[in-house]
């Protein structure tokens, strides 16, 4: 197939990362489901079904664990962006690919957000919004005074754009 | 600029009459006691009965309309004032007006009334309805709104040019030959043969879906879009439909985010084209506002685009079609599959039973968004978004080379920012 040219080429200064920190975030979610997910299987093992049930369900269980703990990392560093002199890129995803490019002048607010495993783990996340719902631009796993630069600098940044119409 | 008034004194009348059956529901129980006991007939009772609870409810929607003031103030804002015990007072700025329609449902209708609903940019609830005014009133009104939104404007340019008109025939060959319609209204018939044959009644039960929803759906879609017209306002382009309710909506072309052209299989023989539009801070209330022509020939469609969207040939887009590979990921629409960018829109095809073209200008296109799924990955075909205002249409060049799409997106991204510093 033509692979000359890949529409998801990093820009000539690179990716910026996100920090390894969010698989950790993630991972700790994944724990806490597990969590419902052992119980499940108490409560299978408490009913008399054969043993053969709870062998299948461990050894999928525990497949579908080791398989998502995996992804998780491979997800988290697929997560990149890069802030050009006229709009932001994000890219992400490993199964299916994505890149958005957001123009500066079309972004209408910035959030910062960090839920409770992300302060925790001292992460948060920066989303951008444009007049179109579809545009899906969050980048997370980012430190929390980097992501505090970023949402300042990507404000002043839309608000030169747009003051300059 | 203008005193603070209330809507027409009918209104608590109207606003009531939809009390009335249930009113009647109400008296039937204890009617039925009160019949036995007393020998009054029934239907004396009921509509005695139904009255008094109608009356109630006037009573109480009198008291709201009493309390429920609307002006212009001095600084051009529209304000409305209202609330019986808790008293809201609600203002508009009109200098960002978005749409002044007229609206007349079906009750209001019959007592010679209107509803005017005034819109400004803003997210959230950033309108009011005026519940009722009467037909002269409420022309008023919206003439002194465009009068204060256009306060600079001269007078000279005409009121309104038709530009164009969809016949009741067509409407309804339109409706009935959509290609999901068509469909539905051909399995009913090949359902009632099926069933007529075998004399076996449990596909009639069927019937009722494939035959009812169609039916239900085009007389609806019928009565909404009856006598569809559109002219040319120095608002914009003013669409009025309706047969029980009748609905009048002005599009400022400067609202227009994106449009899409859309030709059913079984419209092409006659060459008909829909058109529908996004319209910036609208979002898609009641009966499909979103439509900019409901079923006419397409050289006629076109001249409306062209007042929304001025200096794009929809004939010579050059559209950079998917390779022929792109029929392992889109076996039956992979042949219209194609993206194309010119100085002023970006615009995408699709579809293979149904043709849609959308168009958007890059001033309105709000960021560009590639993406790749693994079966996509595995035949080097990528695709390019067009994100947009919400709405029906949706700009996406689907299954498209990868390396056109590698070409594609910075280019819209480009065109975006020339449109931007264009303003």
């Amino acid at each position: 197939m033509d692979s000359s040219a890949d529409a998801f080429a990093p820009p000539v200064a690179g990716w910026i990362p996100v920090s390894p920190r969010l698989a950790t975030a993630r991972r700790v979610t994944l724990v806490l489901v597990y969590v419902l997910v052992i119980a499940g299987g108490v409560v299978l093992a408490l009913t008399p079904l054969p043993v053969l049930w709870l062998v299948v369900y461990a050894v999928a269980a525990l497949a579908a664990f080791v398989w998502t703990w995996w992804i998780i990392g491979r997800r988290v560093r697929s997560f990149g962006y890069a802030e050009r002199e006229g709009d932001l890129l994000v890219v992400s995803g490993i199964l299916v690919r994505r890149l958005v490019v957001v123009p500066y002048g079309r972004m209408q607010m910035v959030d910062l957000r960090a839920g409770p495993i992300d302060r925790w783990l001292g992460i948060s996340t920066v989303q951008l919004h444009t007049a179109a719902a579809t545009t899906d631009a969050a980048i997370p796993g980012l430190l929390p005074a980097d992501a505090a630069d970023l949402r300042d600098r990507l404000a002043a940044r839309g608000e030169e754009r747009t003051a300059g119409l | 600029m203008m005193q603070p008034r209330r809507t027409s004194p009918l209104s608590p009348l109207v606003q009531a009459a939809p009390a009335l059956p249930a009113a009647v529901l109400f008296f039937i129980g204890p009617g039925a006691a009160i019949v036995e006991r007393s020998g009054i007939p029934f239907v004396v009772l009921a509509v005695v009965g139904a009255l008094i609870g109608y009356a109630v409810f006037v009573a109480v929607a009198w008291l709201a309309w009493w309390r429920r003031t609307f002006w212009i103030d001095d600084d051009g804002d529209l304000r409305l004032d209202s609330g019986l015990i808790q008293r809201s007072a609600r203002r508009l700025q009109l200098s960002r007006l978005q749409s002044v329609d007229i609206v007349a449902p079906f009750l209001a209708r019959l007592a010679g009334l209107v509803e005017v609903r005034v819109e400004v940019a803003g997210s959230g609830d950033s309108r009011i309805i005026l519940r009722y005014l009467t037909r002269a009133d409420a022309d008023a009104l919206r003439g002194l709104i465009l009068q204060v939104t256009r306060a600079e404007e001269s007078d000279d340019a005409p009121q309104s040019q038709a530009l164009a008109q969809v016949p009741a025939g067509r409407l309804l060959a339109g409706l009935l030959l959509r290609s999901v319609t068509a469909g539905l209204l051909l399995a009913t018939i090949l359902l009632l043969v099926v069933t007529s044959l075998s004399q076996g009644p449990a596909g009639l039960v069927l019937v009722i879906i494939t035959g009812g929803l169609p039916i239900l759906s085009v007389v609806t879609e019928f009565l909404a879009n009856y006598d569809f017209r559109v002219a040319r306002t120095r608002e914009g382009l003013r669409i009025q439909r309706g047969l029980l309710s009748t609905q009048s909506r002005t599009i400022p072309p400067d609202r227009v985010h994106a449009v899409s052209i859309v030709s059913p299989l079984l419209w092409r023989h006659w060459g008909w084209v829909r058109v529908t539009v996004t319209i910036a801070g609208v979002q898609g209330d009641e009966v499909r506002p979103d439509v900019l022509i409901p079923v006419a020939p397409r050289d006629e469609a076109l001249r409306l685009l062209a007042e929304v969207l001025p200096d794009v040939d929809v004939d010579a887009l050059p559209f950079e079609s998917a390779p022929s590979r792109a029929r392992w990921r889109a076996p039956l629409t992979w042949r219209s599959l194609a993206c194309a960018i010119t100085p002023q829109v970006i615009a995408t095809r699709s579809g293979r039973m149904t043709l849609r073209t959308s168009i958007a200008p890059h001033a309105r296109v709000q960021s560009v968004r590639v993406t790749q799924g693994p079966w996509e990955r595995r035949f080097g075909l990528a695709t390019v978004h067009a994100d947009v205002a919400p709405g029906p249409v949706d700009v996406a060049g689907r299954h498209l080379a990868e390396k056109d799409v590698a070409a594609l997106a910075p280019r819209e991204v480009d065109e975006m920012r020339r449109a931007r510093l264009r303003g």
